[in-house]
């Protein structure tokens, strides 16, 4: 049940009790430009500022606050505590993330399970709109962003993720075993959304599950590593987010979704951001990776599938009630523009 | 005035009046949002009939042409089971346990049969979503 009617007066006012139970040592606690952000599909976003005294010191706090809605998209794949949990494992590592501060599954503070983490100082334009397309032509010009951009991805590509304890997340044996798990996730997905069947998507896992790559490198994937997920400061990433689709698995899954005409806009530029030559030399020069093309293109289709999971999965949160957010009844239309993207991978 | 138009009209109204007037962030996102809903429904009940009758049409020559593709070498019980459902089902859940029933077949089939009956499925497949297209894009 989404808990949306809940006034943002309301909100603030129960958020503010809370801070003052986790910050005893501080007073005079205020929240400042409290508003709820129209990005990400999963979660309630609020970003908001802390005013607050500590030892005669006045302090001012950034914070962004992300609530589980009870009826998110993905919601049963990424729990708010797995992204805790790993936004905590990441602090110790070279990735920018956010600091994580505190997770709570007591839906007795909020009304639903909540974490509350560091607002980094940047913007995240979407790549969608004008103003976006706009950004990230002008840093693709200025040359320092795309590079940005690659060395943060090697970054997420080489960091020790067992050291960092990442491995809850799940290590696939080597071979197939990333894969399969990826097609069975979707698959899962695709069969709870209860849509209607969709012949080109048989015909798309039939192919995948008989042309699968194997790996024995693994690494941290994000699992949508592109500009909109990306926060940005004086040109640079100053925050990879939307920690949602992690898994441990081949860095050629990021790299394929990197490459992929998804987030292009219509620009020759990966991400709208970076020459594709430039990122196949920085990225391999950066991990020592050869770029697999082959693979990447098999992703690509994978992603394919992902995707349609998504969008079946959103069209049918909204068409059965469960989701208020219109955005996710427009997904139904993009399942088509999906499966004709796949069909022309097979080749029709 | 057609359920089409009408409801183009809205998506209209939502988008260049009612949206920009909204002022706050995700509010303002959802009305946009509504009207863009609003015009592929209306596309797409608009080219429905249309589209009904040649999907009707094309799984017709579907089922024709696979008649002689799946009765030349060994029969595959289970294809010629989901080939039976389909032709009597007529359905995309009957189409897509056809395939799926191609893909476990695919060695009893052998690459060259298997091959030849996926493409003309696939030709079908190409054609319904061009169709479909037509709204979605």
């Amino acid at each position: 049940m989404s808990r949306s009617t809940d006034s943002t007066e309301v909100l603030q006012s129960r958020i503010l009790d809370y801070l003052k139970r986790q910050m005893p040592q501080a007073s005079a606690l205020a929240l400042h430009d409290v508003q709820r952000i129209a990005v990400g599909w999963s979660h309630e976003t609020w970003l908001f500022d802390l005013t607050y005294r500590e030892a005669g010191t006045a302090c001012t706090r950034g914070l962004c606050l992300r609530r589980d809605p009870g009826n998110a998209l993905l919601r049963h794949l990424s729990s708010l505590e797995e992204q805790f949990r790993v936004l905590k494992c990441l602090e110790s590592t070279a990735l920018p993330t956010p600091k994580a501060y505190w997770f709570e599954a007591d839906p007795a503070i909020l009304d639903a399970p909540f974490l509350v983490m560091e607002k980094v100082p940047g913007t995240c334009p979407s790549p969608w709109g004008r103003e976006g397309r706009a950004f990230y032509q002008a840093a693709a010009d200025r040359a320092i962003l795309p590079t940005s951009f690659t060395g943060t991805l090697a970054t997420l590509h080489t960091l020790d993720w067992r050291a960092a304890g990442l491995d809850f997340l799940g290590v696939p044996a080597n071979g197939e075993d990333f894969t399969r798990r990826e097609i069975a996730k979707w698959r899962a997905l695709i069969a709870l959304s209860e849509a209607p069947p969709e012949p080109i998507l048989t015909d798309l896992i039939g192919w995948l599950e008989t042309h699968i790559p194997a790996t024995d490198r693994l690494t941290l994937v994000h699992g949508a590593y592109r500009t909109g997920n990306l926060l940005i400061h004086e040109d640079r990433v100053s925050a990879v987010l939307d920690w949602e689709l992690q898994v441990i698995g081949d860095p050629m899954y990021d790299v394929a979704y990197v490459l992929s005409d998804l987030n292009r806009e219509g620009t020759p530029l990966l991400s709208n951001l970076v020459a594709r030559d430039a990122f196949f030399k920085d990225y391999e020069a950066a991990t020592g990776f050869a770029i697999d093309e082959a693979a990447c293109r098999y992703y690509n289709a994978l992603y394919a599938m992902r995707s349609v999971a998504f969008w079946m999965s959103a069209s049918g949160l909204y068409a059965s009630g469960r989701s208020q957010d219109i955005r996710l009844a427009r997904t139904a239309w993009s399942v088509p523009v999906v499966l004709a993207r796949a069909a022309r991978d097979l080749g029709y | 005035m057609t359920e089409g138009e009408l409801l183009q009209r809205i998506a209209s109204t939502l988008r260049q009046e009612i949206g920009p007037a909204i002022e706050a962030e995700y509010p303002k996102t959802q009305a946009f949002m509504a009207g863009v809903v609003l015009q592929k429904l209306g596309q797409q009940l608009a080219l429905s009939d249309v589209h009904t009758a040649a999907e009707t049409v094309a799984l017709d020559a579907l089922l024709q042409d696979l008649e002689p593709l799946l009765s030349t070498g060994a029969p595959v019980a289970d294809v010629n089971a989901a080939r039976a459902r389909l032709t009597q089902s007529r359905d995309a859940a009957a189409l897509s346990h056809f395939i799926a029933a191609l893909y476990a077949g695919r060695e009893a089939l052998g690459e060259v049969r298997f091959t030849q009956v996926l493409g003309r499925v696939r030709q079908t497949l190409r054609g319904s979503l061009d169709r479909r297209m037509e709204y979605a894009a």
